[in-house]
């Protein structure tokens, strides 16, 4: 059995077929699983430096160079590497008094950050599949985020306390601006509210909890209400629907999940992202106390740290990006200066970034040709279990470039 | 979409010539959607010329028949994220599997009715699923929670 | 007739949500530089009812501005495109189009065009040669 690293769902139970050293089938892996299994030798990076291809060692030895000589240093991404290979950027960035941010910064950091913080309560999947009954997906599309999630860990799955299937032990609640796939799940047992302005539904929800009427929504929410206290312990998977509609604001939220467990047990989950993003956060905020956008010289995190902001405001010489693609993911006002700066990719596919970066440095797929741990979007640990070995992995690369510092 | 018997009656013959067994076309039209009997049972379809046009028509029409498993079950490859609700929904699965696909895991036994393979669904053994067989019942758990549909029933 | 006819329509203003898409984020793994990802990433949906009501059908190619900035995509329908309003998976288009104050909803105007859809390295084009 391996473990796909398509998302946060790290799904363990995938079973491959191996003909002629190549994976020929994939089983129990979604469509986006399969594809990274299926797919590996598609669109491989290859070492470059200045966009022309040279030899592995001459990438990773111009790769030193800039390190050496880099005086701001910033490091992105990571979050689709493992804890292992964090663990190494995070030592180079101390070592170079650098700036470090993962993708959690315009992902779900906010929501880890409250969690680790404790400002929030929280469990696991395992926990939610033996017991939760409300299930609240908030500003997300699981379908597809994280295609098994409702299969394999909340909606239908059997387990525990909960055993007789979603028609009768589950409650599903979507939220969402428009109907997605997933809302039109909300059949019998559940609600889909369309949410023109989170906050508003939020103090609907506070409103009522208070023995007032909600200004929105007025028949769902009060019954909503009715079965999370019938249900006793319930849950609410927030995703960036949620994030960007409160607008970084979550006073109301925490205050509205305060409420909620003077009735039941309520608990907040970020809904996922990228497979090791949680790892990320959690490393860094044991080593600073902060789960992204931090500075090792002034040790202190700030938005200013932000990737996006260094590369706004020019504070950053030299950009080392590992397993990310800021040119596909970022707003393109920013991203566009890392053709300017001395910019090193590393990353096992070619890339947008890849194609305007100094150096590029072809790596390992993790999971499928490297191993290590990554930590899912409820914290549990999982340890990868990869088909092939590939010496050139994240951490390789970055034992070199620490060797210079 | 489901196929009619009406569609299968507009393009036959219409001459209730009996030559299939049975007494007229529209008769034989409800027996072909029922995979009771075949379309190339109606010889002169096949073997006059004038008919050729509607053979076509016929024979195009009543393709999806052909992928059809016995239940009537077809799965649009092109639609499936590989979400696997229908799996684990499944009353057989729930039944026969409580600790693979009945728990969320991906199916524990040789012989599920159905499963992911390289990331889509993938008939396997349909002939457990309650729609099939004399005694069948009109399930439609997996339909019902397939929000791309992607997966549809023949007869409806 | 029905293409001169499509000149003549006026700009469409929409709001434009952003999201994940399982069939795009495969075609990212078969390669960024593919054409299968421009087709699946190059996209703008409407529901069938809105883009019908405004003289859309499937395939055309849409001029998607918003504020200075324009891609070329292709529209396609489908049920969960928010009514009266637009979705498009995020990639290079989106992160193009939008910026950090509207990452996932975004406002853009949409007029029928004759040329192509804009592929990625247009984009690179695009944003480098600003600097």
């Amino acid at each position: 059995m391996h473990v796909c690293t398509g998302c946060s769902c790290l799904c363990d139970d995938i079973d491959l077929k191996i003909e002629n050293g190549r994976i020929s089938r994939a089983y129990n892996a979604c469509r986006r699983g399969a594809g990274i299994f299926l797919n590996i030798s598609s669109s491989r990076a290859k070492p470059t430096i200045d966009g022309q291809q040279v030899d592995l060692e001459r990438a990773l030895q111009k790769a030193q160079e800039i390190i050496q000589d880099s005086e701001n240093l910033a490091i992105y991404g990571l979050d689709t590497t493992t804890l292992e290979a964090q663990r190494l950027a995070i030592e180079l960035a101390e070592k170079k008094e650098a700036f470090i941010d993962d993708n959690s910064t315009f992902c779900l950091g906010d929501f880890v950050e409250m969690i680790l913080k404790k400002e929030i309560p929280s469990t696991t999947l395992e926990e939610v599949k033996n017991n939760a009954y409300v299930l609240f997906y908030w500003g997300t599309d699981p379908y597809h985020s994280l295609s098994r999630h409702l299969s394999k860990f909340t909606y239908y799955p059997r387990g525990g306390k909960r055993q007789r299937g979603y028609e009768e032990d589950r409650f599903l609640v979507v939220i969402d601006i428009r109907k997605t796939h997933t809302a039109k799940l909300a059949k019998k047992n559940a609600r889909f509210l369309k949410a023109e302005n989170d906050a508003d539904i939020i103090r609907g929800f506070i409103d009522a909890l208070e023995g007032r009427s909600p200004k929105i929504f007025q028949k769902e929410i009060p019954r909503i209400l009715k079965e999370m206290e019938k249900g006793g312990f319930n849950v609410i998977f927030g995703g960036l629907g949620l994030k960007y509609g409160l607008g970084g604001d979550y006073a109301l939220l925490k205050e509205m999940i305060e409420r909620m467990n003077e009735r039941s047990e309520v608990y907040f989950m970020p809904a996922g992202c990228h497979p090791n993003m949680r790892g990320f956060n959690e490393l860094l905020f044991e080593k600073t106390g902060h789960v992204n956008r931090y500075s090792f010289r002034e040790k202190r995190s700030s938005d200013d740290f932000a990737f996006h902001r260094l590369l706004k405001n020019d504070s950053a010489d030299t950009a080392l990006i590992i397993g990310s693609d800021p040119l596909n993911s970022l707003p393109l006002e920013y991203a566009g200066k890392l053709s300017e700066i001395n910019t090193i990719v590393i990353d096992p596919r070619e890339t947008f970034t890849g194609r305007v970066a100094k150096v590029t440095i072809p790596s390992a797929l993790s999971g499928v040709e490297s191993g290590g741990t990554m930590i899912g979007a409820d914290g549990s640990r999982i340890e990868l279990n990869p088909v092939f070995e590939a010496e050139i992995n994240d951490e390789y690369i970055l034992k070199k470039l620490l060797e210079v510092v | 979409m489901p196929i009619t018997p009406m569609e299968v009656y507009k393009l036959l013959p219409k001459t209730n010539c009996k030559k299939c067994g049975e007494q007229t076309c529209m008769a034989f039209a409800f027996k072909v959607i029922n995979r009771e009997k075949q379309i190339e049972e109606c010889s002169p379809l096949f073997e006059e010329k004038k008919y050729a046009n509607q053979k076509e028509k016929l024979l195009e029409l009543l393709e999806p028949l052909k992928e059809a498993t016995e239940t009537g079950l077809i799965v649009d490859e092109e639609r499936c994220t590989g979400c696997a609700n229908c799996i684990v929904v499944c009353p057989v699965h729930a039944s026969e599997d409580p600790y693979g696909s009945g728990s969320g895991y991906g199916p524990k036994i040789e012989d599920p009715i159905y499963r992911l393979e390289d990331g889509v669904l993938k008939i396997i053994n349909v002939k457990k699923c309650r729609r099939y067989g004399k005694n069948r019942i009109l399930c439609v758990a997996c339909r019902e929670n397939c929000p791309s549909d992607a997966i549809s029933f023949l007869e409806g | 007739m029905p293409l001169e006819f499509s000149k003549f329509l006026k700009k469409l203003s929409v709001e434009v949500v952003v999201g994940r898409w399982s069939f795009q984020v495969e075609a990212m793994d078969r390669g960024k530089f593919s054409d299968e990802f421009i087709e699946r990433s190059a996209v703008i949906y409407l529901t069938e009812e809105f883009g019908k009501a405004n003289g859309f059908k499937e395939g055309d190619v849409v001029r998607v501005s918003s504020g200075n900035k324009s891609v070329n995509l292709k529209i396609m329908f489908t049920d969960v495109a928010p009514e009266n309003g637009a979705f498009m998976p995020n990639s290079i288009y989106t992160s193009y189009l939008s910026d950090f104050s509207n990452f996932k909803r975004f406002n853009a105007t949409l007029e029928p065009t004759d040329d192509d859809v804009t592929k990625p390295e247009e984009i690179m084009q695009k944003v480098l040669s600003k600097i």
